[in-house]
């Protein structure tokens, strides 16, 4: 073993342990620094627990809409090129390079009742900006290519031989989807669903602006940690922050195998 | 596509037209003002110092994931996307607490550039990681064992072989790194305070624009901010391809 590598190893694991491991560390003392009783009642407070539940239901909807689409999306740029699909493809990554600050101006711009679309939706009775449907947008865009940027490589690799070969022996349209397209890309969708996850349950930025971040009504979790620091009340802050550590430790978890198991996958593709 | 148009590109639109909707001059003097300007530099520095820092150590990084072997790779490997799975606004109020005025180590480094740019190293290590690392995987040590074998030293073996193999992927990510941090909000605005003309981040000059109704002054620096990080990522992306059509 030479030494410059034991040096090397040593500074990337000072230097990864410091930049992440100890925050991450730290959010788990903090939230029991107060002892277990305090952290019981910290985690009945009603307005935390209201931003629990609304993140939630902004969850159910904005990430199976995204999958849906990012799945369909990919199926359509590597299978069916054209200028729209080519063009698509360019677009779909723009959310990457917005910060979400800009995301929620735009969307407010577009969707408030003084704006582009807002004086229709008010006319037929629909209020978007500062409501739950606003929360939704916002993270559905920040989190558009997440699932495509995972699914579209992958297509692209494993071209479409076994389906040909199962269309030649009389599969169906269906059963083809099924058994052959969606069973193999089924990894990189899982990594893509699990980032799409992470990112909409960590969203703030952009539900900052279009929510109107009102207690008890359109705070999700992230949002109700922000407005606890700023008021002063760390600690429930920190045990808000605690909930959200232990969700990336177990999306961590997923991602670690989803890429495992992909990385075999390639490998065996070229066996 | 009407999905995506409703999404993106009318948003877009709509930012577009308010950023110019009091003409060009209007346009400019927000862009401009000593306010924008203050924050822009201060954006810019914090984003291109982390971006470049965590170019070298993510290299090093990567280069320690796959060509080393101990006990503990696999949960360095694991921790290295936390960046991607833990809410910035999280990481915002750790950093704040961890390095703020009431730090467990004593060090107070909010409202400082120095603050702003450990937030965003946090939030960027990922990116030049993930690029680099799977070239260096395809890479055999091969060529590497050879130049060491003809009397190379680690370092000369490094800047002959091994950078100019992972430098397009490198530059890509190191891309991708920068153009996220220019927008960053959530990690950065507790440790920064938010100090206009001090410690006032790009992103946080457009939050508080928004706030007190200036949405055409907003969507100007927005603007400014936007084109900055497209130009970061095109610009990158060509390089980097060129880099490799010239390796071959």
């Amino acid at each position: 073993m030479r030494r410059s590598s034991v040096v090397l190893r040593s500074v990337v694991i000072l230097y990864v342990g410091a930049l992440l491991a100890l925050p991450l560390g730290f959010i788990f003392q903090q939230a029991f620094v107060k002892g277990w009783s305090q952290f019981w009642s910290a985690l009945r407070d009603p307005a935390m627990d209201q931003a629990i539940w609304l993140t939630a239901k902004v969850v159910v909807l904005a990430v199976p809409l995204n999958v849906l689409f990012g799945v369909g999306v990919s199926l359509w740029i590597v299978r069916h090129p054209s200028k729209l699909s080519r063009a698509l493809d360019v677009v779909i990554d723009v959310p990457l390079a917005l910060s979400p600050i800009i995301v929620g101006l735009m969307l407010e711009l577009a969707y408030a009742q003084t704006g582009w679309f807002g004086s229709t939706f008010a006319y037929l009775g629909l209020k978007i900006m500062f409501t739950y449907w606003a929360i939704v947008l916002a993270s559905i865009f920040v989190s558009l290519p997440l699932v495509s940027r995972q699914v579209i490589p992958l297509l692209r690799e494993l071209g479409e031989h076994q389906e040909q070969t199962a269309a030649t022996l009389g599969a169906k349209p269906g059963r083809i989807f099924f058994t052959i397209t969606l069973r193999s890309i089924a990894w990189a969708a899982a990594y893509g669903v699990t980032l799409t996850l992470a990112r909409v349950i960590g969203e703030y930025g952009a539900v900052l602006i279009v929510s109107g971040n009102i207690a008890l009504l359109t705070q999700t979790l992230t949002l109700n940690i922000g407005a606890n620091f700023d008021s002063f009340n760390s600690y429930q802050g920190f045990v808000g922050s605690l909930l959200l550590g232990l969700i990336s430790v177990l999306v961590l978890g997923v991602i670690g195998i989803a890429r495992h198991r992909l990385e075999r996958k390639r490998y065996d593709s070229f066996v | 596509m009407g999905y995506v148009s409703l999404l993106v590109l009318i948003p877009m639109a709509a930012l577009l037209n308010e950023a110019f909707k009091g003409g060009l001059g209007t346009f400019w003097s927000a862009a401009t003002s000593t306010e924008a300007w203050d924050a822009l530099k201060l954006t810019l520095a914090c984003s291109l110092f982390a971006a470049v820092f965590n170019a070298v150590a993510g290299t090093a990084t990567a280069y320690v994931l796959v060509r080393d072997r101990f006990a503990g790779r696999g949960v360095l490997n694991t921790i290295i996307d936390l960046p991607f799975a833990l809410p910035t606004v999280v990481a915002g109020v750790t950093f704040y607490t961890l390095y703020g005025p009431h730090s467990p180590f004593h060090v107070n480094i909010t409202g400082t550039w120095v603050g702003i740019t450990v937030a965003i190293m946090f939030v960027t290590l990922p990116f030049s990681v993930r690029a680099v690392q799977p070239v260096l995987e395809t890479l055999t040590s091969d060529a590497e064992d050879a130049a060491a074998t003809l009397g190379a030293s680690p370092l000369h073996v490094f800047r002959t072989v091994t950078l100019p193999a992972i430098l397009p992927a490198l530059l890509t990510g190191t891309g991708l790194a920068f153009a996220r941090a220019l927008g960053e909000y959530g990690s950065v605005v507790f440790i920064s305070n938010n100090l206009p003309y001090h410690s006032q981040v790009s992103s946080s000059l457009i939050y508080s624009l928004v706030s007190s109704d200036q949405n055409t002054s907003a969507s100007a620096v927005a603007l400014v901010l936007l084109v900055l990080a497209l130009t970061v990522l095109v610009v990158s992306n060509v390089v980097a391809r060129q880099l490799a059509a010239r390796r071959g």
